[in-house]
Parts: C-alpha cells; structure tokens; sequence
C-alpha cells in the first residue's frame, strides 16, 4: 500500500482565499522554505560560523552564541541537513516543519515591525544581512534584514497564526497585504 | 450668549469654523481651538460641578494641569469621561458635556453639599461611616460614590483600535516650547537622532501664547520657522499630540500618542491612541513651568483663573476671559498679562499685588492710568455660577472691585515630574522660590523654565546649549549654538505668597478634590503632619490631575503652618502616569482572544474536524473532548473515549509536550546528572522515563528521553514546564557543567506527535509503518527512527501514559494532519476514536501516573511512589545532596496512594482534605488532600489519587474526605494508586 500525505502549511487557514494584489507594502509567507538549527560543540564556534558564511544556497541567521539558524529557498531540507551534517563541530536539527518563514517588505517595513519589534531597525542600527532574536508580537522568533527595506521573520510554527494576524493589524494603516511567496 | 471671541489675533483660522455642542447646545469655535477656548469664546465660563461640594467651576488653566473643566466627550461607547477641555482639540462634530450634576449645570441639587460642608471636612467619612462595618460597602460608599463623583465610564465595549510601539533615538527632547524647539534644532543639525514629543496638537509651547519678537519674527512665527525645518530634516522625528507620561528603567519612556482623539468618527484602520515607548540614548525635559494660583477666599468661581492661562486664550486663541478683568498677581505675569488685555482692548479694572513695590520694570508694563493696588490681597469673591466681583484688602480696608474675570498668579514652578519618578526628589530652592528637579546624572537634564529659567531668552539659550552639550557627550561634532536675540520679553519675578491673611470663605488650595486651607490646617492638628499623611487625610494632590496645579501651594501652606522652609516639608512622590492614560491605550491590540499568542497544536486542524472542544493549557489550545452526536455532557465524551481506548484503541495529539533535541560527546553524563535516575547505560534505540529534581530534592518535572543515535537524544518534558525545563538545562549547561561537550535545542514545534494507544493500537499502527512492529523488533520502550508506507520519514516511541499498548508517533509538523487522518481511517473497522486530554487524564489516574497536580513543587521521588527512581549509587546528580535531609526522608511525609469511596456511588473532588474516619472536620485534624480525580468508566465509579501523611502503611483504612468548599463528606478507603493492570500486562502485550 502507497500513501500520499498531503504537507500542510500552518497559515494553510490565514491566507488561502484572502489572496490579493500585492502592494507596495507586502508580507510573502514561503511555502516549504528548508531551516535548520545548527549548534556548534565547544572550540568549533568560529569554524562552524565560518563554514555556514560559506556554504553556498542558504542564509545564516544568529540566534544566540554558537547557535543559527540555517535557512534555504533552494534547498530542500533533506538537502540542506546533509550539506549541514558534514561540517565539523556542528550539531543539526531539521526545523524546516517547526518554523515558519515571512518576508516583510515596503516602504514602511520598519514602521510596521516598529509595532512587533523592541529592537532599533534603523539602517544605521540594524545593517544589510543583520539578524537576531528578539520577541515578534510578544513570541519568540529571529529577524533580518535582507534586503534594504525587506526583513526576513522566522518564528514557530505553533505561534504563526498569532504573529501573522498581529502584523497584519499593524499593517493595515499601510495597506499591507499578505499571501504565500 | 455674548462672544467672547476678538476680531482679530491669536493662531486659530477664523475661515475654518467648527460646530459642537456643549450639554445639547450647539455651538461653533474655529480650527485652532480648544473646547476651553471655544467655550470661552462663546461666553461659556461655567464647565463643570466640583467633586465633592458641587460648586460651580470653570478652567483655571489653559492646559495639561487643569483640575475643573473637566467634561464628557463623545457619545455612546465613545464617551471619554474627565477630558479636560482645556486641551481638547475641537473637531467638527465634537459633542461634550458637563459632569457632576444633576438636573443640570446651573441647577445642581448636590451643591446641597456646599451647606453641609462645615460636616464635610477632610476625614468626615472616615469617621463618620465607621459602623456597622458592613454598610461600609453596602451601604455608605455607594453613596457618597453617588454625591461626589467625576465623570463616568460607559459599559459599552470600546469600539476603537489602540496600538502600542518602540521608538529609538540619541536625543529625545520633552516639550517644544522655547526651550524644547532650539534644543531638537541644535541636536538635529549636529546630527543626531532626534524625537521631538509635546502634549499639545500645535508644536510651540509658551511661543504660541508670547507677544515678544525672537529672532526678529512674531514668536509663533519663530516657532514655525524652526518646525519646518525640523521637518524636513530624515534624522527628526516631531510627535505632536504626544505625552510622554513616564521615564523607566534603561532609559525608556512611556509615551501616549493622541491620533485620532480630534476627528468625529475615527478611521478603522487607524488606532485612536497609540502608546510609545521611546528608547533614548539621551533626554531633555523641556516641559516648562506651571503657574501658581493664589489660595485667597472663594478663588474658585468661574471666571478666576491664573494670568499665563488668560494670556494663552488672548494671544494663542484670540480669546477675551472677561470684559472686566482685575489681576491679583505677586509676579510679572499679572503685569504683563494685564499689558497684553488692555492692547487688545479689554477692560482691566486693576491690579492687586500684595508685594509693596513691584519688580523692576514690571509695574511699566501697565498702562497710563491703571489701578494698581499695591500691599494689597484680595479676600473674597462675590457671584453665583460667575464671578461679579472681589473685595480687595488693604490695611483693613476693604473695597469690592467690580469684574467678571480675575487673573491671578502667585509664581511658577517648575514641571519636574519625569525626572522625578525613578525615585530622586524635588530640590527646594530659596533664590528661586521653587521646587526645582533634581539631579539624576547626565543622561536626563532638564532645560529651560523646567529647570528653574524665567526669561524667553534665556531659555532658548539653554535649550540650544544643553542639547549641544548632549550631542559632544554622545561623540557628535556640534556646532556652538546661534542663539536669536528677543525683543519685549518681561521679567517673571514673583515674591512667594502661599496664603492671603484674612481670607474669608474657602479658600482652596486644590480644586479637583475641594481642599481647601481649613483641611490642611485640620490634617495638621489631627497628627497627619508628614506631606504624604497630610495627602491621604485630605485628599490634596489626589485624583486625575494629580495635583499639579495644588501640590506646590499644599506644601508651601503646610511649611507656614509649621512655621518651616518647604524644604523641610518636601513633596509628595511623583509616578508615573504624568497625566491619564486610557486602559485601551495601554491594552494596545492585546484584547480578549488577542490578550496573549497562542499556540497551535499541528493536529489543531484534525482535532477541530473531528469536533474537539479546546481547553487553554498556558499558551497552547489542547484538544480536551471530542463530543459526538448525542452525548449531552462532556463527561458522556470522557467516559465514551476511555472505554474504547481501554478495547480498542484511540488517537491523542500529544504534540504540545516539550521536545529538547541533545547533542554531544558527553550528552549522557548530562542527562545522568540532570535526571535522579540512571542514563548513561540506555541503549541506542530505547526510551527511559525519566524524573527531574530541583537542586533541593524536590521533583522538578518528569518525561522521557530516547537514544536515537551514540550521540543524539530527545527528551519530552510536559506541556507545562517545556521553557522552564529548557532553561534548567540551559542553566545547568552553561554554569554548573560548562565542561562537558554537550548542545540542545528546542524541537517541539517541528513534530506532530500522536498517541496511538489501546490494545487494537499494533494492528492498526502497522498498517502504516513499513517497519516490524511485533513485540520483539519493537518491544516496549522502544525509540526510533522509522519509515511510513508511502515514504515518509517518521520517529515512533513505544511509550504510555494510559497503561496500554501504546505508541507515540512524529511526524514533521506539515504532514500531521495526514498522518492523523490515516490513522484514522486505518482504524476505523477496528473502533478507533480521538481522544482528548481529558480522556487522558482520566486514563492515567486510573493506572496512577502522576502529573503536576502530584508533582505540585512540594512533593519528592518518594512521596508519589517513584523513590526507586533515585540513583542514589551516582556520584551526583541535581537534587541528590538535599534529597537526603530530615525533612524530605521523615516517616510521616505525604505519600500518594489511591482513594475509592466506600460508597460506590459516591463521588470525591480534587482539592478535599483528608481526616481520619471519625475526626472532627476541621483544618487541624488534617492528613492530606485528594490531588486528582475522576470518574473511573473502567472500574464504573469515582477513585482518586491522594497524598496521605504516612499513605503506603494505610492501604485498607477507611479515611473520611472533607470538602469544606463544596460541602461534602465522603468516606473512603485507601488502596494502591494503580487502579488499572498492576502487573503491566496490557503494557507489554
């Protein structure tokens, strides 16, 4: 017997059929995007930082010291654990089912997170390819910057439901929109 | 109705009229106006009934202190009591009215209260309404809440959005006044960050209301010139309408921005408020000074009001207070107010000054010809719902002046609240005869008339310089300021005058809560001498002004009634909020189901489709029942799953229990030191259940761990203490084991976890797994790594909680839903059913499995029964030293045992005492308490778990349970807490 499990995503609910255009203030939900927790074991800390600067594919994120958060678009999250697995000094989780990733971007990005975030997102204080955790409407999650006015949201996936619905009220005096990438 | 209104001057646009109504009365006010000042200007002095005698009231002020126009704004569930008019911003369509009275404004019954008030003094209630002690709340309180009151709340949910938001900035600058407006422009243009934030909806402050010349323009236009080019510079940041009402730790301030308190019907995707909290590296108070009135016989008629307010309503709102003004002042402002009337063309009668001479300058403000009254006082005051008239005293002379306005100003103070609300304390200063703030470090300064300046020039100059000052201390290169040169400014002087001798009538001190010179005097008289005891006796400095206007004049009268320097009396204590804020504002979105996230179980969708009532479990919503047609209780649901999960078998999302993925070299030594029992012999592929201790022998939490690989483990704490547990281990990782090579991280969200259990769960089970199930290839406490038919990479744990054949399976979190659906569908000929946590616990009572309602903080390994899970043959593990004392090994401890009632039919609650059989019911007697229960479906009646002083050597006493609460008395016996399969037979099949 062959089973076909049909993979669900946990803003499924939100988003399908509350689709539309895109403005210029848009939030993109990606689908099936890979995300991996990656610690690195005692006196491997820089090695396994400078190995995931390097990998190509994918994005680091910080999360606290000696430990990221690996994140691909292409990959797939089998692809991405084995690329992870054979750094030394690195001990990896698949989280690409336990996270949800979002990508906010427009003119009033930083006006919008300024009502989620307590952490100074000026470009001053928070450069290109800047990331940390910090709570996102009250949870726990991990924010970059991507692009000059784009942000990347990483949170879990059991607390998306809230974070998403949160921004997009603090959204709506921008016309923010909303809808898989 | 006679206006008020000049035909010229002031900063509200005469081309834009507003229409509003005051108490049903339409009325109109121009773009620019204040409900105070368009009332004014309509005439309408009259605004209010005070709080307790109900006397006539209008505004004393042209602002944020205002302790009487105090009004209703807006209808319905948009009503907003105890606004003050005085910086309410008009808008079209504005609806307001007064408060406190009853039938009307003018005809207020309760002003009986002001015949009664020879009984009505401070402390009247106090001991007056002391017996019987009951009607204090039935009674007595209600009442006198009915006579005295301010405005009301409406019941209606409030209709309007609120939010709430960071700032951050090098610089923020608190006011922009004069002060305020050089002290953004300079730290602007040496390039900080800078946040500009006044109350008020026109930026400008004192510049508004001045008739100097800076820098050669009109002082408005001056402060206009420098807010556009505040504008246009990226790095500032102007929040008009924005209090800021407090300064808190790490130098953040709470900050309450009005966004849509000025337009009729608000935009829905707008917030009305929003509350701030501003981050700055630096700030400057540039709050200014709050003019003193003078305490003098019936100062409190409308139509009396200081002098820097009637200035603010001629020369900002193009508004004349009376037609017949007289002026009591003991300072500048009197003179220069009375200068500023009179080239408007109003009427000014004369000019009191209880001073023999007055300042240099000041009396050449007055025009040729002016009364002034020099040493004189003004003792009362004549009118009814207006002032007529005052008699002015001099060397026991008395004349009655006739006026319809009188302007008084007995000085200024400082406004130094935000500095002063982290604990530091106003500074009395002789020179300045004045409060002035204090110094907290050089990360908050105060500037300008905040810190004790007088004249326009000088405070634009130390605005400007302290702001560069600031900007050089940041590390930015900033320029010496350019400071405008002013022309017509006055000299504010003033000699102090707390209190006018022969004062006949009351005189009030503090007019929001009626205190008047007599009350003080009585605090003092009645041992409540200390300024926060003379606060709380009489009320002085209390509801929502807080005081500002009264504060400084109680203890200026206090200190002459003790014949001190108020610097001995000091103030009372300032907190935040500086003015009120909304509970909506401070809400923001967290609003009923938005009050806290919540967490969402991968099989929420599942559990919801198959019909589950939820039950909040901290954040998550766990599914607790899944009532099917025709069951009328829950308890129909509860019994209904137990059963077939006893016969058949069913599916429970366990997913919301705590999942930690370990790493490492020596992650077994770790587990072996955090866990009481053994860890470092656990075979790959097995899981152990495991028990946590606190570092002082008491059960911390208890779950499992499974050995995926030599170096890979997984631990499952419960749903409740998954974050308290993470940072235990975090804890004992990082400082109490820093040597050891070992890493974790949460991995609760990426699986979706189901409990298949029963004695059908194989059968049904192995038709989805490609694996060997049978009991050799995958025998109890089994763990690993498995494939799914189809394909997919899947985690099984033989594992229970129920005391059956059971498995926990994991899935990534995306394919939960499918998995749970066929699983469903693969036992559905054999009866499966979903079952809740409800189900479950009934489940696990019934095999006596213990939770946190047994490991309640208070219990150890030995109480609930699980001493054989102390390795005391480890070196060390957390909790062993102290698990070892006296009092946690002593024989008569509470142990856990069972519980049945003698009765069948009896039922027994969680939470009863437990007595001996034929003791007393009472607390003393007690010997312990029933910790679960539940109506057992298996065994067809109610059983318990119970922790019992000395419980195990008890087995077969009869106990008598004591719910004082519920009012019942069972008689029970004690037995073994495993109610269900003791041999394990089910378990293991």
């Amino acid at each position: 017997m062959s089973i076909t499990y049909t993979h669900r995503h946990v803003l499924e609910d939100h988003i399908t059929g509350f689709e539309t255009r895109p403005n210029a203030n848009h939030l993109s939900v990606f689908r099936r995007p890979a995300i991996a927790y990656v610690l690195a074991h005692a006196g491997h800390e820089s090695d396994v930082d400078l190995a995931l600067d390097m990998a190509d594919g994918l994005s680091k994120r910080i999360c606290g010291p000696a430990e990221w958060l690996a994140v691909s678009q292409e990959m797939t999250p089998d692809n991405l654990m084995r690329s992870l697995t054979s750094i030394a000094g690195a001990a990896v989780l698949d989280d690409s089912d336990g996270r949800v990733l979002m990508r906010l971007d427009g003119p009033h990005a930083r006006k919008i997170l300024a009502k989620c975030v307590a952490v100074d997102l000026h470009p001053d204080a928070f450069a290109l390819d800047a990331s940390a955790p910090m709570l996102i409407a009250h949870v726990s999650g991990n924010l970059a910057r991507t692009a000059e006015d784009a942000f990347e949201l990483i949170v879990q996936r059991s607390t998306a439901g809230t974070v998403f619905e949160e921004i997009k009220e603090m959204g709506r005096e921008f016309a923010l929109t909303a809808g898989f990438a | 109705m006679t206006s008020h209104r000049l035909s010229s001057g002031g900063l509200v646009n005469r081309a834009v009229p507003l229409r509003f109504t005051f108490d049903g009365k339409p009325l109109k006010g121009f773009a620019g106006d204040t409900l105070s000042s368009a009332l004014l200007a309509n005439g309408q002095m009259l605004m209010g009934r005070s709080f307790k005698y109900h006397r006539p009231r209008g505004p004393v002020t042209a602002g944020a202190a205002e302790p009487n126009a105090l009004v209703t704004v807006g209808e319905g569930a948009r009503s907003e009591p105890n606004a003050r008019a005085t910086v309410a911003e008009l808008y079209d369509g504005m609806t307001a009215a007064s408060q406190n009275r009853w039938p009307s404004l003018a005809y207020d019954i309760g002003s009986v209260n002001s015949l009664l008030s020879p009984f009505l003094s401070a402390g009247f209630y106090y001991k007056t309404f002391m017996w019987p002690a009951s009607f204090w709340e039935k009674v007595y309180e209600p009442l006198i809440r009915r006579a005295a009151g301010l405005g009301r709340a409406v019941m209606e949910p409030d209709p309007d959005r609120y939010e709430k938001a960071w700032a951050h900035c090098d610089l923020l600058v608190i006011g922009a006044g004069p002060t305020g407006l050089m002290a953004a422009l300079n730290a602007a243009r040496a390039g900080l960050r800078v946040i500009l934030a006044d109350e008020d909806f026109q930026l400008g402050g004192q510049l508004l209301s001045e008739t100097a010349m800076v820098g050669g323009l009109l002082a408005a236009d001056f402060a206009a010139a420098i807010i556009a080019e505040l504008a246009s510079l990226a790095n500032v940041t102007l929040m008009p309408r924005t209090t800021v009402f407090g300064w808190y730790d790490d130098m953040v301030f709470g900050a309450v921005e009005k966004v849509q308190k000025h337009v009729a019907l608000p935009d829905p995707d707008l917030p009305v408020e929003r509350v701030w909290r501003i981050v700055a590296k630096r700030a400057l108070l540039a709050t200014g000074a709050e003019e003193r009135p003078l305490v003098f016989g019936g100062n409190d008629r409308p139509g009396i009001l200081t002098a820097g307010a009637a200035r603010t309503y001629l020369n900002r709102y193009g508004v004349g207070v009376g037609r017949k003004v007289a002026v009591f002042t003991n300072g500048g402002s009197g003179y220069r107010t009375a200068a500023d009337l009179t080239a408007a063309g109003v009427e000014v009668t004369a000019i009191i000054d209880p001073r023999k001479d007055a300042g240099p300058g000041q009396a050449d403000l007055a025009r040729e010809g002016l009364r002034i009254l020099s040493g004189a006082s003004v003792t009362a005051t004549r009118g009814r719902l207006g002032l007529t008239g005052l008699v002015a005293e001099r060397s026991g002379h008395e004349e009655v002046i006739d006026c319809d306005a009188l302007l008084m100003s007995g000085g200024w103070s400082p406004i130094v609240h935000l500095l002063c609300q982290r604990g530091a304390k106003p500074v009395w200063s002789e020179a300045h005869q004045a409060f002035l703030p204090p110094d907290v470090g050089s990360g908050f300064v105060a500037a300008g008339a905040a810190a004790g300046l007088d004249r326009l020039s000088a405070c634009l100059r130390d605005g400007a310089e302290k702001a560069v000052a600031l900007a050089r201390n940041l590390g930015f290169a900033a320029y010496d300021a350019d400071i405008p040169e002013v022309e017509g400014e006055y000299d504010p002087a003033f000699a102090p005058l707390w209190y006018v001798q022969g004062s006949k009538g009351k005189a009030f001190v503090d007019f929001q809560n009626d205190v008047t010179v007599a009350d003080l005097s009585l605090s003092q008289r009645e041992a409540f001498g200390h300024i926060e005891h003379t606060k709380r006796y009489t009320t002085a400095g209390m509801a929502t002004d807080q005081g500002k206007l009264g504060n400084i004049n109680t203890v200026g009268l206090v200190a002459g009634m003790r014949g001190v320097s108020p610097a001995v009396v000091g103030t009372t204590t300032f907190r935040p909020f500086y003015t009120p804020v909304s509970f909506g504002a401070l809400a923001g979105t967290a609003r009923a189901e938005q009050s806290r996230p919540t967490r969402r179980s991968p099989l929420h969708g599942w559990a919801a489709r198959h019909g589950a009532i939820f039950v909040e479990a901290g954040l998550w919503h766990r599914s607790a029942w899944f009532p099917r047609l025709g069951e009328k209780t829950w308890r129909e649901a509860v019994d209904r799953e137990v059963l077939t999960v006893r016969e058949n078998a069913g599916l429970c999302d366990v997913s919301t229990l705590g999942k930690i993925e370990i790493f490492g070299t020596q992650a077994a030594e770790f587990l072996n030191r955090v866990y009481s029992n053994a860890f470092l012999n656990l075979p790959i592929g097995k899981a152990r259940y495991g028990l946590m201790l606190r570092e002082d022998g008491i059960v911390f939490d208890d779950g499992t761990v499974s050995r995926l690989s030599e170096n890979h483990y997984v631990m499952t704490t419960t749903t409740a203490y998954a974050a308290e547990v993470m940072a235990h281990l975090d804890y004992c990782a990082q400082v109490l084991f820093a040597d050891l090579d070992v890493r974790f991280a949460s991995t609760t969200d990426q699986w979706a976890q189901m409990s298949l259990a029963g004695p059908k769960a194989r059968i049904i089970l192995q038709r989805l797994v490609e694996d060997d199930l049978s009991d050799a290839a995958f025998p109890f406490l089994a763990a690993r790594a498995i494939t799914l038919k189809g394909g997919l990479a899947a985690r099984l744990f033989r594992i229970s909680f129920s005391g059956e054949l059971a498995y926990e399976l994991a899935v990534p979190a995306g394919y939960g839903e499918a998995v749970a659906d066929h699983l469903m569908e693969a036992g559905r000929e054999d009866g499966i059913c979903a079952y809740g946590v409800e189900a479950l616990n009934v489940l696990r009572i019934e095999k006596g499995h213990v939770t946190h309602s047994e490991l309640d903080g208070r219990t150890t390994a030995d109480d609930v029964g699980l001493g054989r899970m102390m390795a005391m043959q480890k070196p060390d593990f957390i909790g062993k030293r102290l698990s070892t004392r006296f009092g946690l090994t002593a024989a008569d401890r509470l142990q856990m045992v069972g519980l049945k009632p003698v009765e069948p039919d009896a039922e027994i609650k969680a939470g009863a005492h437990i007595l001996k059989e034929n003791a007393k019911p009472s607390t003393t007697n007690d010997q312990g308490f029933v910790s679960s229960a539940c109506y057992s479906p298996t065994l067809g009646r109610y059983i318990a778990l119970a922790l019992l002083k000395s419980g195990r050597e008890r087995l077969g006493e009869k106990v008598l349970v004591w719910d004082r609460l519920r009012e019942s008395e069972v008689l029970a016996e004690v037995c073994s807490p495993v109610f269900v399969d003791p041999d394990n037979l089910k378990l293991q099949a």
